[in-house]
C-alpha cells in the first residue's frame, strides 16, 4: 500500500492506482465525468478535465486520473486554481448543454447537477453564449435515442461498448466541436447488430442516451 | 447518404473490391484502405465503407468514426474539377478568403458543395505549402499561385470552354 | 560493435557504391555540353517549371543544340521561381543563376546564350561561384547570410537520383555510424546538443537514449512529416529536394536506438513528396542501405510510408500513433511516452524531418563542428519559411541566434511596396505574433519562447501595416478550433468560444468584458487542455492582446479596424479628385459589377454590391491611386449612382 496526504488527510491506496481512485475510495470527492473504475493512470482518457488537483512537485494542476499514487505525495484537491479551472470547464460543458432538467430523464440523477452542487455554481454559462447542435435528437438507433445537446462526450458509452463486445457498435464520429456519439452516420442497419445489452444507457451520466419504449420503437422503425 | 451510385461508381466499386480483397489485413490498414477507396471513387460512399469494414472485420460505425475524423475523407462526390482553396496563413494574409468567395460566387455553390452538373466542387484546404506563391488555389491537381479574383473567372471559364469544345468535337 | 572483418566489409561495400556514384557524377560534370538545372519542387512546378522545361527542350530541338537538362529540387528562393541555373562552359562564363525563367525567357536564353554566347545580363541574378566576369549571388545577403546544414544539397542534386547524393558524400555518415557502437553515436548527438526541430526543442539524444533503454525488441523510428502548420513548408521541400539525407538520418537513428522498422508519416496533401520519397526508399534498398544485412553489417532496417489523412493534431506524437494504428487521431496523456509505449505498444522514436536531416552532417563532421554553429543553448541552424508581406519569401537556413531584424530585413529584403512592418508570426497556430519591439530578438528556441512565440516548425509569416492583428487571431483560432480533435473540454469548447468572441470583434459587435473574457478563457484553455494543440492554441490571442491591445480596443470601442482589413468594418471608395476621367481599369476587374461611372465620367463604388475584395485597388493605375479604404465603414463618402438610361428595371 502507498501512503499519501490529501488535503491534510493521510490516506492509503494500492500501488499503481491513480490519485483520483485513491481519493474517491477514501471518500474525498473530486468531480469527474470520463473516468471508469477500471482505468489505470496510463489508460485514463483524461478528457473531461474536471479532476484537476495540485500536487507538490508539479508546477501546474494535473488530472488526478492520470497520476499514479506515490509514497509521501501531497495532494490538494480544493485550491483556488483548481476550483477556478473546474468551474471554467464545467461552464464550458454547460455552454453546449440544453439545460431543461424538468424534461430530462436524468433529472436528479445527473452528474452535471451533482457537480454544480459540489462546486456551488448554477447551471448558467454566462458570459458564454449557449451553442447547441442540430438536430436536437437522433432517433435512428433501434434501441435508444441520442440527444447531442445533453451529451458531454465523456465517452463512457463508447468505451463500455468496446469493453463488452469485441466489435463495438458505438463510436465517436466527426471531429472537434462537431464530435458526436455515432453509429455509421445514423444508418439504422449498421446498428442492427446491437445486442441491446443496454450497458451504454446505464453508464451515461447525463441522459444523452434514452431508451426508447417498445411502442415508440415500432412506430419509428416503420418511418 | 443521399447520393445514389452512378454506373461509373459501380464499376469503380467492383475494381476496388478486388483491390481490397488482395490487401493485407490488420487494424493498421484502415486508413490506407480508406485512402485507396477514396482514390478509386473520389469519395467514400456507404458501400465503400462497408467493403473496408468487412475486410478488416471491424464494424461500420468504427470505420465511419475514423473516416469522419480526418479532413481527407469526403462522403459526397467531388466535381470533375475539384477546386481547393488554400487557407494557410500566408494565403490568409494575402486574401485567400476573397479567392474562396469568388469561386463560391462564380460557381454558385458554397464551400463543401458540388455543382449540379458535377463539374466543380469547392473545398478549403489547410496549407498546401506553397506559401511564397500566396494566395494559392488548386484546380484538380494543378496548383495556381498568385491568385486574384480575375484569375478565378479565367480558370472557370477555361474549363467551361474546354468542355464546350469537347462537346462540339464529339458532336461532329 | 562489429568485428574488424565486418567493418572492412561495410567500408568496402560503401567504397564500391561511392566510386560508381562519383564516376557517374563526374561524367556529367566533365561533359562539355551546357547544363540547364531547373528547380522542380512543388513551388517551382506551381510557378511553371514544367512549362519552362518543355520550352527549353523544344527550343534546343528547334535549334539543334545539345544540352543536358538536370531537374533538381528547391533552392529555397521561392520568390524567384522558376529558378534555372545555366552552366555553359564553352561560353567562358561561370554557371549563372536566372530567376523567373518563363517559357519565353527559356527560348530566348537558348538562342542568345547557348547559341550566341550572350548571357543577357539584364536577366541574371548572379553567378553561382566567385569569378571576374559576373557578380556572384554570394554578394546578396539572401545568399551569404545563410548557413546550410540541413538544406545544403537542396536544389543542387536530382532527388530522384541516389547516386547524386552519394557522389556528394551521401551515406558516408551511415557507414561511419555502422562502424561505431550505438552508444557512441548517441554520445556524439548529445555532445552536439541537437534539439528536436519539430517545435519544442527536446534534446534528441535524450529521446534516443530512453528508447534504447526501453525494453521490447520491436522498436520503431517514425519520421514526422505531417507538416500541418499553415505557413510552414520546409519539411515538404526537404523531402522533395533531398530525401536521402532524411533517410540516412533515419537509418542512423535506427542503429542508435536498435530499431528494425521505420515509418515516414507524410501528409497526403504532399503528393510529390510522397512520390519522391517512395522512389528514394526503393533506390536506397536496391543499393543495400535499407533491408536486411545493411552493407554487410548484419543489421536490418527497413522503411514504410504512411500517408497522414489531414488532421493537424496528428503532428502531436500520441495522436500520430493512434492514426497509424488505424484509429481516430486523438492524443492521450503522457506518460507513458512513445519511447516506452508507441505504435502498437512498441517503443517508438518520433523525430521531425529536419532533426533527422541534421544527423548525417553531425556524424560526419562531429559535435564540435555543430556546436560552433548557432548559440550555446540552441546549436546548429534553423530553417524558416519566411512568407507573407516580405520581398523575398522562401526558405532560409540560418545559424541560430540571428536576429529577427536581420532575417526579415537583410536576408529577406524587408517589406514590399514601401509599407511598414507590423508584426511577425512565428510558430504557426501554436506560436505568437511579435511586434516591432521584438525585432532584435535572436532566433533560438529559448529566446522565442521567452518572447511569447515559439520556434514551432519554423513558419514565419511577416505582416505589414495592412494586416489586422485581431483578424489574424481570429484566423488562427478558426484554424485550431476546426482542428481540435474534440476529446478534451477546454480545447473542444474553449477554442470555440474564443473564436466566437474574436468573430464578434472583427464584425464590430464586441461586448463589454469581451477582452477580459478572451484573456481569462485563453489562460484556462492553456492550463487545462490535454495536449500541445490545446495548450498552445491561445498563444496567438495572448501575444496579440499583449502587444497590440490598442487594435483590439479600436475594434471593440469604435467599431474601427485600424488596418482597414476587417471587411465588415471597412468600406472602399474612389477619391474623385484622383480618379481619371474615362479610365475603366476598376470597372473590368470588379467581380460583382459594383463600380459605376459617375455623371462626369469618373467612377464610384456601389456600397451595397461591393464585396471588398480589393481588386480595384490593384487595378487602379499607380499614377492615380484613387481607390481608398476607410474604417468604420459609415465614414465612406456617398457617391450616388446615376440612374441607368437604357436598362429596364428587373
Amino acid at each position: 500500500m502507498i501512503t499519501l496526504t490529501v488535503d491534510d488527510r493521510t490516506i492509503q491506496a494500492p500501488d499503481g492506482s491513480s490519485v483520483l481512485s485513491a481519493c474517491l475510495s477514501a471518500g474525498i470527492i473530486i468531480p469527474h465525468l470520463c473516468w471508469m473504475e477500471t482505468d489505470s493512470p496510463a489508460g485514463a482518457p483524461a478528457a473531461c478535465r474536471l479532476c484537476l488537483v495540485e500536487i507538490d512537485g508539479f508546477r501546474d494542476p494535473v488530472t488526478a486520473c492520470t497520476v499514479p499514487v506515490e509514497n509521501g505525495m501531497t495532494v490538494y484537491t480544493g485550491t483556488e486554481v483548481v476550483r477556478s479551472l473546474q468551474k471554467m470547464a464545467f461552464k464550458l460543458l454547460l455552454s453546449v448543454h440544453r439545460v431543461d432538467c424538468k424534461h430530462c430523464p436524468a433529472n436528479k440523477a445527473c452528474a452535471l447537477q451533482d457537480i454544480a452542487k459540489f462546486l456551488g455554481v448554477g447551471l448558467g454559462c454566462k458570459p458564454f453564449e449557449r451553442v447547441l447542435k442540430e438536430p436536437e435528437v437522433d432517433t435512428h438507433h433501434p434501441v435508444f435515442d441520442y440527444y447531442p445537446n445533453r451529451c458531454v462526450l465523456c465517452g463512457l458509452c463508447v468505451r463500455i461498448c468496446r469493453q463488452r463486445h469485441r466489435q463495438p457498435q458505438l463510436s465517436f464520429a466527426g471531429r472537434g466541436f462537431e464530435t458526436v456519439v455515432g453509429y455509421f452516420d445514423a444508418d439504422p442497419l449498421a446498428a442492427a447488430n446491437c445486442v441491446s445489452c443496454r450497458e451504454c444507457l446505464a453508464v451515461c451520466p447525463t441522459g444523452a442516451l434514452v431508451e426508447r419504449t417498445a411502442f415508440e420503437g415500432s412506430t419509428r422503425g416503420n418511418s | 447518404m443521399e447520393h445514389s451510385l452512378t454506373a461509373e461508381d459501380q464499376a469503380h466499386l467492383e475494381i476496388l473490391q478486388t483491390q481490397i480483397k488482395s490487401s493485407p489485413k490488420g487494424r493498421g490498414q484502415l486508413i490506407p484502405l480508406l485512402q485507396m477507396a477514396q482514390k478509386a471513387l473520389g469519395y467514400l460512399p456507404d458501400d465503400a465503407l462497408s467493403l473496408v469494414a468487412d475486410h478488416l472485420s471491424v464494424t461500420r460505425s468504427e470505420v465511419y468514426g475514423v473516416a469522419s475524423f480526418y479532413n481527407q475523407f469526403r462522403f459526397n462526390p467531388p466535381g470533375k474539377n475539384p477546386v481547393k482553396v488554400c487557407m494557410g496563413t500566408a494565403c490568409h494574409v494575402r486574401g485567400g478568403e476573397i479567392i474562396l468567395e469568388n469561386f463560391e460566387r462564380k460557381l454558385e455553390i458554397r464551400e463543401g458543395e458540388t455543382t449540379e452538373d458535377r463539374e466543380f466542387s469547392i473545398e478549403r484546404v489547410a496549407c498546401v505549402g506553397c506559401c511564397a506563391l500566396a494566395p494559392v488555389a488548386l484546380m484538380g491537381e494543378i496548383l495556381h499561385g498568385h491568385m486574384a479574383p480575375s484569375k478565378v473567372e479565367g480558370l472557370v471559364l477555361q474549363v467551361r470552354l474546354e468542355k464546350e469544345k469537347a462537346q462540339r468535337e464529339a458532336a461532329k | 560493435m562489429m568485428t574488424g572483418d565486418a567493418v572492412n566489409r561495410v567500408l568496402a561495400a560503401y567504397q564500391a557504391i561511392a566510386d560508381e556514384a562519383r564516376a557517374r557524377r563526374e561524367q556529367f560534370e566533365k561533359s562539355p555540353l551546357p547544363k540547364i538545372h531547373i528547380g522542380m519542387a512543388t513551388c517551382g512546378i506551381a510557378s511553371g517549371a514544367l512549362e519552362t522545361q518543355a520550352a527549353f527542350e523544344a527550343a534546343l530541338a528547334d535549334r539543334g543544340i545539345e544540352a543536358l537538362i538536370h531537374t533538381v529540387g528547391c533552392v529555397g528562393h521561392c520568390y524567384a521561381e522558376p529558378v534555372v541555373i545555366i552552366d555553359h562552359p564553352d561560353s567562358g562564363f561561370p554557371p549563372i543563376f536566372y530567376p523567373e525563367v518563363t517559357p519565353g525567357k527559356a527560348k530566348m536564353l537558348v538562342k542568345l546564350f547557348l547559341e550566341e554566347g550572350d548571357p543577357r545580363f539584364e536577366h541574371v541574378m548572379g553567378a553561382t561561384v566567385e569569378n571576374e566576369m559576373i557578380p556572384s549571388v554570394m554578394e546578396f545577403a539572401r545568399f551569404n547570410r545563410e548557413k546550410r546544414v540541413i538544406m545544403e544539397r537542396c536544389g543542387r542534386i536530382d532527388p530522384d537520383q541516389i547516386h547524386e547524393y552519394i557522389a556528394e558524400g551521401g551515406y558516408g555518415a551511415l557507414t561511419t555510424a555502422l562502424c561505431r557502437k550505438p552508444e557512441t553515436v548517441i554520445d556524439e548527438i548529445e555532445a552536439a546538443g541537437l534539439r528536436g526541430r519539430g517545435g519544442a526543442g527536446f534534446p534528441t539524444a535524450r529521446k534516443w537514449r530512453a528508447a534504447r533503454a526501453a525494453s521490447g525488441s520491436d522498436k520503431m523510428i517514425v519520421c514526422n512529416a505531417d507538416e500541418g502548420d499553415p505557413g510552414a513548408y520546409m519539411d515538404r521541400t526537404l523531402l522533395e529536394s533531398n530525401p536521402h539525407q532524411v533517410i540516412e538520418g533515419m537509418i542512423i537513428a535506427a542503429l542508435a536506438v536498435g530499431a528494425a522498422r521505420g515509418l515516414f508519416y507524410v501528409r497526403a496533401e504532399y503528393p510529390l513528396a510522397v512520390r519522391i520519397l517512395t522512389t528514394a526508399v526503393e533506390q536506397a534498398r536496391e543499393l543495400g542501405f535499407l533491408g536486411t544485412d545493411i552493407l554487410g553489417s548484419g543489421l536490418d532496417f527497413d522503411i514504410d510510408l504512411f500517408q497522414g489523412s489531414g488532421a493537424f493534431v496528428c503532428g502531436e506524437e500520441t495522436a500520430l500513433i493512434r492514426s497509424v494504428e488505424g484509429y481516430r487521431g486523438m492524443p492521450r496523456h503522457r506518460p507513458p511516452y512513445p519511447v516506452e509505449q508507441g505504435i502498437d505498444g512498441r517503443p517508438t522514436v518520433i523525430n521531425n524531418v529536419k532533426t533527422l536531416a541534421t544527423i548525417p552532417p553531425i556524424v560526419e563532421k562531429g559535435a564540435d563542428w555543430f556546436r560552433a554553429i548557432g548559440t550555446a543553448g540552441s546549436p546548429g541552424t534553423a530553417v524558416f519559411s519566411v512568407v507573407g508581406n516580405v520581398t523575398h519569401p522562401g526558405l532560409v537556413e540560418i545559424p541560430m541566434g540571428v536576429t529577427l531584424r536581420d532575417l526579415i530585413f537583410d536576408i529577406c529584403g524587408g517589406i514590399p511596396d514601401k509599407k511598414r512592418f507590423k508584426a511577425v508570426q512565428i510558430g504557426g497556430p501554436s506560436g505568437g505574433c511579435l511586434s516591432a519591439d521584438f525585432l532584435d530578438t535572436p532566433v533560438d528556441f529559448d529566446a522565442l519562447t521567452r518572447a511569447g512565440a515559439m520556434m514551432g516548425s519554423g513558419g514565419m509569416v511577416v505582416m505589414d501595416e495592412d494586416v489586422c492583428m485581431v483578424d489574424v487571431s481570429r484566423y488562427f483560432l478558426d484554424f485550431t478550433q476546426k482542428e481540435s480533435c474534440g476529446k478534451c473540454t477546454f480545447c473542444r469548447i474553449g477554442t470555440r468560444h474564443l473564436l466566437d468572441i474574436l468573430r464578434r470583434l472583427t464584425r464590430g459587435e464586441g461586448r463589454e468584458g469581451d477582452l477580459e473574457q478572451l484573456e481569462t478563457l485563453s489562460r484556462a484553455v492553456k492550463q487545462g487542455s490535454l495536449c500541445g494543440l490545446g495548450k498552445t492554441a491561445p498563444n496567438p490571442v495572448l501575444t496579440s492582446l499583449a502587444y497590440f491591445r490598442d487594435e483590439y480596443e479600436a475594434h471593440f470601442k469604435e467599431g474601427r479596424c485600424p488596418s482597414c482589413a476587417c471587411r465588415a468594418l471597412t468600406a472602399f471608395f474612389i477619391d474623385l479628385d484622383k480618379c481619371a476621367r474615362g479610365c475603366d481599369a476598376c470597372v473590368g476587374c470588379c467581380p460583382v459589377e459594383a463600380v459605376f461611372t459617375t455623371s462626369n465620367r469618373k467612377k464610384g463604388i456601389d456600397q451595397q454590391l461591393c464585396v471588398k475584395c480589393g481588386e480595384c485597388v490593384v487595378a487602379c493605375p499607380p499614377d492615380y491611386d484613387a481607390v481608398e479604404k476607410v474604417s468604420p465603414a459609415a465614414l465612406v463618402p456617398i457617391i450616388e449612382r446615376p440612374p441607368e438610361k437604357n436598362k429596364a428595371e428587373s
